[in-house]
């Protein structure tokens, strides 16, 4: 009974053959017949509950799995100017009220990116500063205004298009009443054009200016004794002694970028053998960067300065056999120290420099006539190029105010300052200003004074704005576009322009601002030189290089005869016990940069805080071993301070150098509006006082109460500050090394080879003090079982890097330009109080000299690339080696986060990622520790807006890794690229680090040691006898050197 | 067993036992009913492992920046922790294996038991290296397997290498020399159970019959792993100590760690034993196999390891002051009169004048005094880890980047919670095999019973014990 082929059955009916089996057999699946069955197919409860277990576990599964959005938006047609993957610089203008740079604007796929120095400015020689640098990251705030409107109760901004806008202020503007325009300095030639015209056309407008930070006397001086209502140029590369009252020219004073560049020329070791350089004697109660950098401080209260005025003048006209005048007294010390720097003065006549800080005309006449009796003016002061950066007057804003509470101001345009908070009497003012009717603010942000304001009309980033400066008489620049504008922003000038129906303005044309400006340049500005024919050229060639200079006229000034010097307008010295002193902080100026990150975590240059203003308080010795801050507060604690009635609860910070009976407090905290910077610090505007118009940054009394808590998440960079300094020893009356009598232990700090420093005299001594120190090191580091490996780095190049301390002024721009070109997170104050900053560059601070007074050395600090380097050898999984040029490498990918290479560093410059703080990995959960700001928010890498900041070059880096100092590989692999593809060997300017085009003084010199001709190899050449590796007898072979830092006191 | 033996020797067994009696004491702790005793501390050792567990999860969510470490001080209470726990763990393996050697009879008291402690404290040790690192996820990267990344290898020069060698290799030698002796036994628990018990010690018995050769294979066995262990007493802990002796930070630094580090291993071993004997020979009424005698001998270990530490404490101070290398000697200096001064004064005091009390035979025989110093010395061994660690890094070359530590909460439910885990552990071996190795014990009955030496014996011991054993058997 075989009934298939292959003798299988499957059943009885199959085995029988039977006719319905065979039927069915031929229907494989049965559906027809399900279908024919009662009801069609319809699915079992089982059927339905697999299915729906089976969709559901699906979308689960689907959904579940997060997919990131990768918004990448292929070019259709690529823009000419645009290769991706490289970078475009153009050239434009970093401009902020009193500030200026030139700069470059690094653009990387239409984003602008980084801040590079414009070397064809005469003004700023490529230097840079750290507002400079953090430029670009303002650009990408979340919190900028993104359309104009209506502002409504509470800072909400009711969108209004630009042409309802327009419609309505115009409305408001032909009503015919005063119209004020509240600015501070404007630089800009165009834009003081469009201004004209906007005057023109509503006659009863005023401009008031006024500055952040006021320089008016100075102006007030100058127009008294030379005539010219003017700043002059400072040629501190001229001077051989330098006196400064209280100017803290190298970070804020007139123009620090320039100062810094000059100043610092003549602080480098020029000459072992005949050293010379500039003697600087800096009077102040604070330590301030350029105190910091001073030979000798002359510490006094801050009330005093008229006194210390009068005395140095009296020194001066006695020799000079001019009338010397009774100013008030002075102490002791301080009039040592005055007597001092006026031998020095008198000896070096012509080729010395006073300038000073102070906000009293009659100082700053004194000063005046100190420098015409010193035969300065003309010389070392040039009157014939002046500084245009600082020409507001707050007496004019005192006087708005009064017109505005007696109801005579109709329209007040606030354009770039910021009132509100700026100003001492900003209550005055806010309560003055809310009776203008019609309050119009072009602030990028809602800051204090647009919020009461009635319409915003918010303006374009610099960034994104066309525009010129001349910051100097005859030294104009130009600002360019490097980015479409972000938000529905428009430029103020264009406002103005629009608002003034400017005949001007050619409104078809897609950037009529572009069209004004061009117009302007190739017109009126072609004028000023020859060498372009057309104006098309002319405009070309400006644009391209950024800058256009003109050759000044010479103008000598004298000193006006008829002005008399009344010592009883001066200063008069106060009584209470404690003085407070008041400064503009290098970091966030007035409060102006205070919403940019980047500053905000730069550590204050002297103080080494960051996110907000610190009480500094003196430090006492006790006459045996104990250097305590005074009244025995310790750094984080809070006391309450009364100045004027007004009280605030600062956070103190222990400050060497700060004077006994003074204390010291920085502006620009405690920003109620605006951006990240809301909280942190105190504003201490308020405080300031009034006296003859003028603001002045001191007040003479300050109660300060004991402590009254302490600050938790209190954040300073640096915990240990000093490095050898000498105070008397109570006992027995002798000067003793005060480190080792705090640490009670011998040699414990000074004879650490970190920090060499002598007195320019002392060069033999020094040289042949460094000479034994190399002979010991290497004699130490001769004790290897190990082949020596200098031969391994014989064939290409071998970068390594010199840093003049010297010339080094710890201002911090390298430091934000690390940052920025590095993609360094922002942590926030709480994760910096924990120490757990991430900056690759720091620059340590360290004091020295005497305890009470010292002296101050700065020491940038990065990964040293040691050839020899501990974090190589001890890391289990090879995330870090060495490559072939020399350097210490990172790969992040293999990194898996041991930290004992952090630990093995001695140079403690590894960081890493303890937390989350660019959302570069998969665990959100710690993001809303980052900033204390709002609910809800994001680390501050997280937003999109702000993520067009990093450089694509550089990886951005996930929880849980190691980072550091890379050299800036990406520069150099992008210049070897260029050198091969030129198919030359590599130069130096192939390769530059983002430290060293920061640095406005070229303190940092990077390059190839391998090339005898390289800048680098050249200067250590020059300073070999005074240049040293940190820590050269541990034998990790750094690639840094540094030179020893000489003072000149 | 006829061997002769001195009248001097030290009775080990007391209770005139016999070897059904043997098996009948030191099986009953598996098979009864947890006691109050026993659930209540499980409780709390079960507690404080979830609370571990929790701090883990929290610390991998989040970040080890939920730790009080920073930039400075990038290892704390993490890497103190471990070396501690690894410290710990030596006491069990000198004891079962140099003390084997060594024909150390009174070892058969305790060597279970310290076996299992170093089991357990290595196996708490091990987790610090792994949720130290910042990428757990990417921990495999520290194996050398072949991979398609190059192939990438590991850094055969990097001592944290060395140390995952260290470490796995002493975890699998002392599993396997714990569990070696656990068979014999685990097989005589298995002879007295019934039903599912019986299966499963029948399953991890590996089928013993206690034939001759088994007997004759076990012991070969036991005796060549005693030889791999005893390097291993000496070489994983100056394996760890490397992590510190090759590198550049002064105070870690130093040729001394190895040798000083053994000894401290086995100075904090011993005391963590005593601290587990005196609590267990008390739960577990096992005082006529623990005796006053076992905890005399180790207390005499402590009291020489105890001293080899301070005489290594006082030799780094002098080779700090000798060397005349002002990096050493402020290192040193610090770790005496620096910022965290208490904690060196406290390692001084717990590690160095506290054994001393041992000198005296009163308080070496003293259940009181034995477990309060047992535990001091322990902290003191903490505390030894963490100046070594935190306070050397707190403080190195550059005095810009000085820093100061505190742990948060997350580091400390870590520490405690690795501390809960132990116990847990501890306590679910107590009630899984015999605490005492029946085994070894029965071996020495003869040569350390009280009924065969010491003034209690009787001159029919052997007859006597026979006597009792039929007695027995009659009557079941």
């Amino acid at each position: 009974m075989q009934h298939q082929d292959n003798g299988i059955w499957v059943s009885a009916d199959d085995l029988n053959r039977e006719d319905a089996f065979l039927k069915s057999a031929e229907q494989e699946f049965l559906l027809e017949e399900l279908a024919d069955a009662p009801g069609g197919w319809m699915p079992s409860r089982r059927d339905f509950l697999k299915l729906m277990g089976f969709g559901l576990g699906a979308a689960t599964v689907a959904a579940s799995c997060e997919i990131p959005v990768r918004k990448a938006i292929p070019y259709v047609t690529k823009p000419d100017a645009i290769v991706p993957g490289v970078a475009n610089y153009y050239a434009s203008s970093f401009v902020n009220g009193s500030d200026y740079c030139a700069i470059l604007v690094k653009t990387r796929e239409g984003r602008p990116i980084k801040i590079e120095g414009n070397t064809l400015s005469s003004v700023t020689s490529g230097g840079t500063s750290a507002r400079a640098q953090a430029l670009v990251l303002s650009l990408y705030d979340t919190r900028r205004l993104k359309h104009p409107g209506k502002i409504e109760e509470g800072g909400e901004v009711k969108k209004l298009s630009w042409k309802d806008l327009d419609e309505k202020i115009k409305g408001q503007l032909q009503l015919g009443g005063n119209i004020r325009i509240i600015t501070n300095t404007i630089i800009s030639p165009t834009a003081k054009k469009a201004l004209g015209e906007f005057l023109a056309k509503y006659p009863n407008t005023r401009v008031i200016t006024y500055d952040s930070v006021s320089h008016a006397a100075l102006l007030a001086a100058n127009q008294v004794c030379f005539g010219v209502r003017g700043i002059p140029t400072y040629k501190f590369a001229d001077a051989d002694v330098i006196v400064s009252f209280g100017a803290d020219f190298l970070g804020t004073w007139v123009s620090p970028i320039e100062h810094a560049r000059d100043y610092a020329s003549r602080r480098k070791i020029q000459s072992l053998d005949k050293p010379s350089m500039s003697r600087h004697y800096q009077v102040e109660s604070h330590m301030s960067l350029t105190g910091s950098n001073a030979d000798m401080r002359i510490q006094i209260r801050p009330s005093e300065m008229g006194a210390a005025i009068c005395a140095l003048y009296n020194e001066i006209a006695q020799h000079a056999g001019a009338p010397t005048i009774s100013g008030p007294a002075l102490n002791d010390k301080a009039k040592a120290g005055i007597k001092k720097a006026a031998t020095d003065l008198i000896a070096l006549r012509g080729k010395s420099l006073v300038v000073c800080g102070s906000n009293n005309v009659m100082e700053q006449i004194i000063v005046n006539k100190i420098n015409d009796l010193l035969g300065n003016i003309n010389n070392t002061i040039d009157f014939s190029v002046l500084n245009h950066l600082h020409e507001g007057d707050e007496r004019d804003m005192m006087r708005l105010i009064g017109e505005m509470d007696a109801g005579q101001v109709a329209i007040a345009i606030v354009w770039g300052a910021n009132p509100a908070y700026e100003l001492p009497n900003a209550d005055q003012f806010k309560k003055a200003f809310a009776k203008v009717n019609t309050r119009i603010s072009f602030s990028g942000i809602m800051d204090e004074t647009t919020a009461l304001c009635t319409y915003a009309a918010p303006a374009h980033h610099l960034l994104e704005s066309w525009g010129d400066a001349e910051p100097k008489t005859g030294h104009y620049s130009l600002i360019q576009p490097t980015i479409a504008p972000l938000f529905d922003t428009r430029q103020a000038e264009l406002s103005l322009l629009e608002w003034a129906d400017s005949p001007n303005l050619n409104r078809q044309d897609e950037q009529p601002y572009y069209q004004y400006l061009k117009s302007h340049w190739a017109n009126d500005m072609k004028a000023k030189q020859s060498k372009y024919a057309t104006g098309a050229a002319f405009w070309d060639m400006s644009l391209h290089d950024g800058v256009f200079e003109v050759p000044p006229a010479p103008r000598t000034v004298s000193f006006s005869p008829g002005v008399s010097l009344n010592p009883a307008l001066v200063t008069q010295p106060g009584s209470a016990a404690v003085e407070i002193a008041f400064y503009e902080s290098v970091n966030i100026g007035n409060g102006q940069y205070a919403h940019n990150p980047w500053l905000q975590e730069m550590p204050d240059p002297v103080n080494r805080t960051v996110w907000g203003n610190y009480l500094s308080i003196p430090v006492e010795w006790d006459g045996k071993n104990k250097m305590t801050g005074w009244m025995g507060l310790e750094d984080g604690d809070k006391v309450e301070v009364e100045v004027n009635g007004k009280k605030h609860v600062c956070t103190v910070v222990r400050a060497f150098g700060q004077a006994p009976g003074t204390v010291a407090i920085a502006l620009g905290g405690g920003r109620e509006s605006g951006g990240c910077g809301v909280g942190y610090g105190v504003n201490v505007n308020p405080w300031l006082p009034i006296d003859g118009g003028f603001i002045q940054y001191f007040a003479k009394e300050a109660k300060v109460s004991g402590k009254v808590g302490a600050e938790k998440n209190f954040a300073c960079v640096q915990h240990h500050h000093t490095m050898g300094l000498a105070a008397k020893d109570e006992k027995s009356g002798k000067t003793i090394n005060a480190d080792e009598q705090v640490l009670a232990y011998q040699g414990s700090l000074t004879d650490r080879s970190i920090i060499f420093q002598a007195h320019v005299n002392d060069l033999p001594k020094l040289r042949e003090k460094l000479a034994n120190f190399h002979k010991h090191a290497s004699h130490l580091n001769e004790q290897t079982l190990y082949p020596d490996r200098t031969d391994y780095f014989g064939t290409g190049p071998k970068w390594g890097m010199f840093i003049d301390m010297n010339a080094c002024i710890g201002c911090g721009a390298c430091q934000v330009a690390c940052v920025s070109e590095n993609n360094v997170p922002v942590v926030g104050k709480n994760e910096v109080g924990r120490h757990h900053e991430m900056t690759w560059l720091r620059i340590d601070r360290y004091y020295y000299g005497d305890l009470e007074n010292p002296k101050v050395v700065y020491q940038p600090m990065m990964c040293q690339h040691c050839d020899n380097a501990p974090c190589e050898n001890v890391c289990p999984v090879n995330a870090t080696n060495h490559s072939a040029e020399g350097l210490n490498q990172m790969a992040y990918n293999r990194c898996i986060g041991t930290r004992y290479c952090a630990n093995n560093c001695p140079y403690k410059v590894r960081r890493f990622n303890w937390l989350d703080y660019t959302t570069a990995d998969t665990f959100p959960a710690n993001e809303e520790r980052l900033f204390r700001v709002e609910e809800g928010d994001i680390p501050f890498y997280a937003d999109n807006l702000v993520r067009m900041v990093l450089n694509p070059d550089v990886t951005v880096r996930s929880r849980g890794v190691i980072e550091k100092c890379s050299f800036c590989i990406q520069r150099i692999q992008e210049g070897k690229l260029t050198a091969k593809r030129e198919g030359r060997p590599i130069e130096d300017n192939d390769v530059r680090s983002a430290c060293q085009t920061a640095c406005p003084t070229g303190a940092i010199i990077f390059g190839n040691l391998n090339n005898p001709n390289s800048a680098v190899s050249q200067a250590i050449k020059k300073q070999e006898e005074l240049a040293y590796q940190v820590l050269e007898e541990i034998n990790v072979r750094p690639g840094v050197r540094y030179s020893a830092k000489i003072y000149n006191s | 067993m006829s061997q002769p033996v001195a009248p001097v020797r030290h009775v080990l067994i007391e209770g005139n036992k016999s070897y059904h009696q043997i098996s009948e004491d030191l099986c009953v702790p598996t098979e009864r009913a947890p006691s109050r005793e026993w659930i209540l501390a499980f409780s709390v050792a079960s507690a404080f492992t979830a609370l571990y567990v929790f701090a883990v999860v929290w610390t991998i969510w989040k970040g080890i920046g939920e730790w009080g470490a920073n930039r400075t001080i990038n290892w704390a209470w993490d890497i103190t922790n471990f070396v501690w726990w690894i410290g710990i763990g030596h006491a069990g393996t000198l004891i079962s294996a140099i003390l084997l050697l060594f024909r150390q009879r009174w070892r058969t008291g305790v060597n279970r038991a310290a076996e299992a402690m170093t089991i357990f404290a290595v196996v708490c040790a091990g987790q610090f290296p792994l949720i130290h690192m910042g990428r757990l996820w990417l921990a495999f990267f520290i194996f050398p397997f072949p991979n398609t990344r190059g192939p990438l290898w590991v850094n055969f020069n990097s001592p944290l290498l060395w140390d995952v060698f260290a470490i796995s290799t002493y975890f699998s030698v002392s599993l396997l020399f714990w569990y070696t002796g656990l068979v014999p036994d685990l097989a005589t628990v298995r002879d007295r159970a019934a039903g599912f018990r019986k299966k499963m010690y029948e399953i991890f018995s590996f089928g013993w019959t206690g034939s001759a050769k088994h007997w004759q294979r076990w012991e070969s066995l036991s005796l060549i792993l005693a030889g791999l262990s005893t390097p291993l007493v000496l070489s994983v802990h100056t394996i760890v100590s490397f992590d510190f002796a090759t590198s550049v930070i002064p105070g870690w630094h130093t040729t001394i760690f190895p040798p000083y580090f053994v000894a401290g291993a086995i100075f904090s071993g011993f005391a963590m034993v005593q601290t587990l004997m005196v609590i267990t020979r008390k739960v577990l009424k096992l005082e006529e196999y623990i005796t006053i005698n076992h905890i005399d001998s180790m207390n005499k270990v402590i009291v020489l390891t105890g001293t080899i530490v301070g005489v290594a404490y006082l030799t780094e101070l002098f080779i700090a002051w000798y060397s005349g290398y002002i990096y050493e000697q402020f290192a040193f200096y610090n770790r005496v009169f620096g910022v965290y001064w208490w904690s060196y004064f406290g390692m001084m005091f717990c590690n160095v004048i506290s054994p001393q009390l041992f000198w005296s035979r009163r308080i070496r025989r003293s259940i009181w005094w034995t477990f309060f110093l047992s535990i001091v010395v322990n902290i003191g061994m903490w505390f030894e880890r963490f100046v070594i660690i935190a306070t050397t890094l707190a403080r190195d070359y550059l005095p810009s980047s000085w820093s100061y530590y505190t742990p948060t909460w997350v580091e400390i439910s870590i520490f405690t919670g690795t501390i809960g885990l132990f116990f847990f552990l501890f306590m679910i071996f107590t009630r899984l095999a015999p605490v005492v190795a029946i085994a070894e014990v029965k071996a020495i009955l003869k040569v350390a019973g009280d009924q065969y030496i010491g003034p209690k014996a009787h001159k029919d011991a052997h007859h006597h014990a026979q006597q009792v054993a039929e007695k027995q058997e009659e009557e079941n």
